[in-house]
């Protein structure tokens, strides 16, 4: 009977910490006067750096950073979330949350059953590959196994080069695999946002990797928040968005994380 | 939105009609090298001798003992470009499902000869057969109708563990599944449609494993 006991209290300990653990990362600042509103629900996928990624538990990033300063500028207060990136699209589709700062790219399909915020970043898709890689353009990609992480605009882009559901594109379910699949030879490039692949040749120039552009067959993209369709937080946000661009908070953000200044007029023009 | 289900799932069709080809595929390499190997680990497990038993049950302990997606992703990305120089999804899966397989084999295996009456041995032998003999002609015909339900067991829940090869983009049934559901941003339509065919699958190999036992049962 007390051996029962103890193994059930050491469970219900097991239970506490772990819940205690979970309630206590992710949320955000605030401001006096948010004490009224309610504490929104903010979603992401944490594996994508250096927009939103966990460092030792923590989630840190350029988005993380971004929906901080959001919150201030709007007197939201928030918790955002770790879900992955299919459940971001199921969660604000089910209104289970209230939105997402995840690396979004801004597209017309999304917009049908999503609205976006104001863009707040501007990105390209841009082609991994090794150093001794043939592959110079989009057009090279034909015929080759390329690796894309689900459900990207990456994706996206080169299914339209190389045909929809074509079997040698391998679709992962976060960006790290796509690489480390490459690495492994499994497949002969990556095609994903420019600043993911470009930060990742970077930090591992051991791998000998090089990143490949191609401005006509891959076109500008812009990041937005995304929320539920008919969202009534999306003049809040864009009002705020438009207060960091204005008061040099995106400018500071920006550099802390991709050591360049952002092309403000390009993202402004879209205002 | 105004997408018709009945309109994404015919343009789905051919990729789950692949992805049922690699489930099933995927399921009877798991089967059948599973099974082959399982025999394998079981005899060494039960060898009288620790130095040479130890190996297979330190294997039987590490595949039994971890998540068996965890070991999809060692094997995907460290055991095969370790040894072949590249990654293989398919490989990988093949390999991973038969090696986790064969550690549940082994233990089911050894659960039915352990569970023959020792004095079936005994009588065999004193009857002048050999040890090796009353192992093939008097214990392993009776273990194996014993072992028969607990296997289907475990080959039903092979077929359902196959989904977890989706991580390696491997593409079976729940890839493709995942690929629609990623497409239109939709939950119920894709997944309800391979829990479908899962399903189908799985009281297939339920109807099959009762069928043998009916057949090998006693009168």
């Amino acid at each position: 009977m007390i051996k029962k006991l103890s193994v059930l209290s050491l469970l219900l300990a097991f239970v506490l910490i772990f819940t205690a653990c979970s309630s206590g990362s992710g949320s955000g600042s605030s401001s006096k006067k948010a004490a009224t509103k309610k504490v929104l629900r903010v979603v992401n996928d944490a594996t994508y750096p250096p927009f939103e990624s966990l460092d030792k538990g923590k989630m840190v990033g350029f988005d993380v950073d971004i929906m901080k300063a959001l919150s201030k500028a709007s007197g939201y207060k928030y918790k955002l979330v770790n879900v992955g990136w299919d459940p971001v699209f199921a969660e604000l589709k089910s209104k289970t949350a209230d939105m997402s700062i995840s690396a979004i790219s801004i597209t017309a399909d999304r917009a049908k059953t999503y609205d976006f915020s104001k863009p707040y970043f501007l990105s390209t898709n841009k082609i991994l590959v090794a150093k001794s890689s043939t592959i110079k353009s989009a057009a090279d990609l034909k015929g080759k196994t390329i690796a894309v992480q689900q459900g990207t605009t990456g994706q996206a882009a080169v299914e339209k080069i190389v045909g929809k559901n074509n079997p040698k594109v391998k679709k992962f379910k976060t960006i790290n695999l796509a690489i480390m699949e490459m690495l492994n030879k499994g497949a002969d490039a990556v095609v994903a946002d420019n600043t993911v692949i470009e930060q990742y040749a970077r930090n591992n120039p051991s791998k000998n990797l090089k990143v490949v552009e191609d401005k006509d067959a891959f076109e500008p993209e812009f990041y937005g928040i995304m929320y539920p369709k008919d969202s009534k937080l999306k003049p809040v946000f864009d009002k705020a968005i438009k207060k960091l661009y204005s008061d040099g908070t995106y400018v500071k953000i920006y550099k802390k994380w991709f050591k360049v200044a952002p092309d403000l007029d390009t993202l402004k023009a879209q205002q | 939105m105004g997408v018709n289900p009945l309109d994404i799932i015919r343009e789905y069709l051919p990729f789950f009609a692949s992805g049922t080809l690699f489930t099933v595929g995927f399921s009877l390499a798991g089967i059948v090298f599973g099974t082959l190997l399982g025999l394998l680990v079981c005899f060494g497990k039960m060898i009288n001798n620790k130095a040479l038993s130890w190996p297979f049950i330190c294997y039987i302990t590490f595949f039994r003992g971890t998540p068996l997606y965890v070991q999809i992703l060692i094997i995907h990305f460290g055991v095969v470009p370790a040894v072949f120089g590249q990654s293989n999804g398919i490989l990988a899966g093949a390999l991973a499902l038969s090696l986790n397989e064969a550690a549940y084999i082994a233990e089911v295996f050894r659960a039915g000869i352990q569970s023959i009456d020792e004095g079936q041995t005994e009588a065999a032998r004193s009857l002048g057969m050999s040890k090796l003999q009353a192992m093939r002609y008097i214990v392993l015909p009776q273990a194996v109708r014993r072992v028969l339900p607990p296997m289907g067991n475990e080959f039903i829940s092979l077929i359902k563990d196959s989904s977890l090869i989706a991580a390696i983009a491997a593409p079976e049934l729940t890839y493709w599944a995942q690929a629609m559901g990623a497409q239109y941003a939709i939950v119920w339509t894709p997944y309800l449609t391979i829990s479908f065919i899962y399903l189908i699958l799985t009281l297939t190999m339920s109807f099959l494993v009762n069928r043998l036992e009916r057949r090998m049962a006693t009168k």
